[in-house]
């Protein structure tokens, strides 16, 4: 399997479309075409071969399942993930000759998704700093009443950034892709420390895209007990994430319903006690 | 009497949906997409250029929240500045007090509703659909995801912009702070869950006896103290150097890079690798 120019260049629109921040606004781009079991799809379209990018697209959207960017903190990049990381495993896999169905084949694209996936956040600030540039011109142009230049300086100029830093890596790494991942093939072996090191840091790095979740959700330390209620569901009482949903909504309710029941007393007593306008603030 | 007319709106959300992150810097993350949003409707309120310029004023400050949820917001201020339009005691500061106030709840309720519960729930069905190398998953995904998304958002724009400045007191009054609780609440219940289930660090550190039998299997051990316990640790350990070493997520990842070879080295990880 080879990438040719035409392939290269779908492969480098996809990666503008899907990045955070992307040109496919949030839910179609990052959220859907840069889910990597999408992108799983979507490569398998362009290279030809759709089970063998759905079976690995799914190995590696084991990994990040819980991939988030709030606040604009980054672990990983989706686009380098989805559309370098897949096509580079995908050319890997068919050079190595080994089946996509296989835990082999699909650890390989872990262990390439996710160091590209890292190595990519640089493609992350790249783009948000050029970005800056047409911020710069925005302000100007809302200061002179030009105000429907914003249509400009939000979703045309900001493709400029993105050939720069999502178009043109993605284009030459998948391009000279096949190039690539012959010499990951004869310089480093899977059984290999690199390797190895590497394919650890995609196990762990989940670690990180939940600890940033929690770093928003957690308030107090009671709120441990509420993560650690959901852990014990899933880990030890073997829920699956919708049986925890249907708990997780229960107590839920429970909780609204003590909260307003503590709650009514207050609001009564300051309605009888007081006029009207208390309760309009 | 101005009313903002159905072809405005409509404008200003699609504006919003599509455009609130595609300009992004770290320094004005969603403002641009935000002011963009706001100009259908301030072009169908006020007549002249000044008096577009002027009030366009009132959204240059810092924008930025959990974009699907923070819908209502766009939606909220489109009704307040048509309460603006028509003379009523709204001015700039108001408008900015509730958008700022509404920013932080909204990214915590966006964040663990959407990101922490609903998608990792879709992509499991969708990942349970894609056995054999099916596409079926990845369709269902899309489908599911964006439909129900764009709808959800469009409710939610409208909701807002209906119930206007009145919104906020559904939004951040006693009764808004007890669902915004509980609901946070099955967000981090599942962010646990997702833990349990789809993040898996597990020990290859076996220690051999002189004649070949395991005296110590650290992961069957650690197994019957508390399944998938590292898993829990390392969600801990990141939590940890980021909320209170005020690591950035970058320097974590580093460190996990090196925690990772030394446990390689050492063979406390070993993902069992071969061709």
């Amino acid at each position: 399997m080879t990438i040719n120019v035409f392939q290269a260049a779908l492969l480098g629109l996809c990666a503008c479309l899907s990045s955070m921040p992307g040109m496919g606004g949030t839910t179609f781009g990052n959220y859907t075409l840069g889910r990597p079991l999408v992108a799983g799809l979507v490569v398998g379209l362009i290279l030809g071969n759709v089970p063998m990018g759905i079976f690995l697209g799914a190995a590696v959207q084991l990994v990040y399942i819980a991939l988030v960017t709030p606040g604009g903190t980054v672990s990983a990049d989706v686009r380098a993930i989805s559309y370098i990381g897949i096509p580079l495993a995908m050319l890997y896999v068919s050079a190595a000759g080994l089946d996509p169905a296989t835990s082999a084949a699909q650890d390989m694209a872990v262990t390439l998704a996710s160091t590209v996936g890292t190595l990519g956040t640089v493609l992350f600030y790249g783009t948000a700093t050029v970005n800056l540039v047409w911020q710069h011109i925005g302000w100007r142009n809302v200061e002179k009443g030009n105000l429907k230049s914003l249509y400009l300086v939000d979703m045309v100029f900001p493709w400029i950034s993105h050939i720069l830093c999502s178009f043109i890596p993605t284009f030459i790494i998948c391009y000279f892709g096949s190039n690539m991942v012959q010499l990951i093939q004869s310089y480093l072996p899977m059984d290999g420390i690199i390797m190895k090191t590497l394919f650890t840091v995609g196990s762990l790095l989940p670690a990180v895209g939940v600890a940033i979740l929690l770093k928003q959700v957690v308030t107090s330390p009671k709120d441990f007990l509420t993560f650690f209620f959901g852990f014990t569901l899933c880990g030890c009482m073997g829920l699956n994430l919708i049986g925890c949903a249907i708990v997780a909504g229960f107590f839920a309710l429970i909780k609204y319903q003590i909260s307003c029941a503590a709650l009514r007393p207050a609001t009564a007593g300051a309605a009888s006690g007081d006029d009207d306008d208390e309760e309009d603030i | 009497m101005k009313k903002l007319s159905k072809k405005a709106l409509n404008k200003s959300f699609l504006n919003w949906f599509y455009g609130h992150l595609t300009c992004f810097s770290q320094e004005h993350m969603q403002t641009f997409g935000y002011m963009l949003a706001m100009l259908p409707i301030l072009q169908d309120l006020y007549e002249t250029n000044e008096e577009q310029t002027e009030k366009m004023q009132t959204y240059t400050a810092f924008f930025n929240t959990e974009p699907q949820v923070g819908s209502v917001v766009v939606g909220i201020t489109a009704g307040m500045e048509e309460a603006r339009a028509n003379g009523e005691p709204v001015d700039g500061e108001t408008i900015n007090g509730i958008r700022a106030g509404l920013m932080g709840p909204l990214a915590g309720i966006g964040d663990s509703l959407v990101v922490g519960t609903v998608i990792p729930i879709l992509l499991g069905i969708a990942l349970s659909l894609s056995g054999g190398g099916s596409p079926l998953g990845a369709i269902f995904y899309i489908l599911v995801w964006n439909i129900g998304m764009f709808l959800i958002m469009r409710l939610l724009y409208f909701k807002g912009y209906e119930m206007g400045g009145k919104a906020v007191e559904f939004l951040v009054g006693e009764k808004a702070n007890a669902i915004r609780e509980a609901i946070v609440m099955i967000g981090t219940m599942v962010i646990g869950g997702v833990t349990a289930s789809w993040v898996s660090i597990s020990t290859a550190f076996k220690m051999v006896g002189s004649n070949g039998e395991t005296i110590v299997d650290l992961q069957s051990t650690l197994d019957t103290v508390y399944p998938h316990i590292l898993s829990a640790l390392f969600v801990l350990l990141c939590w940890w150097l980021m909320s209170k070493k005020k690591m950035s997520p970058i320097v974590v990842m580093l460190l996990l890079v090196v925690i990772a070879f030394v446990g390689v080295l050492v063979g406390f990880f070993d993902p069992g690798l071969s061709y």
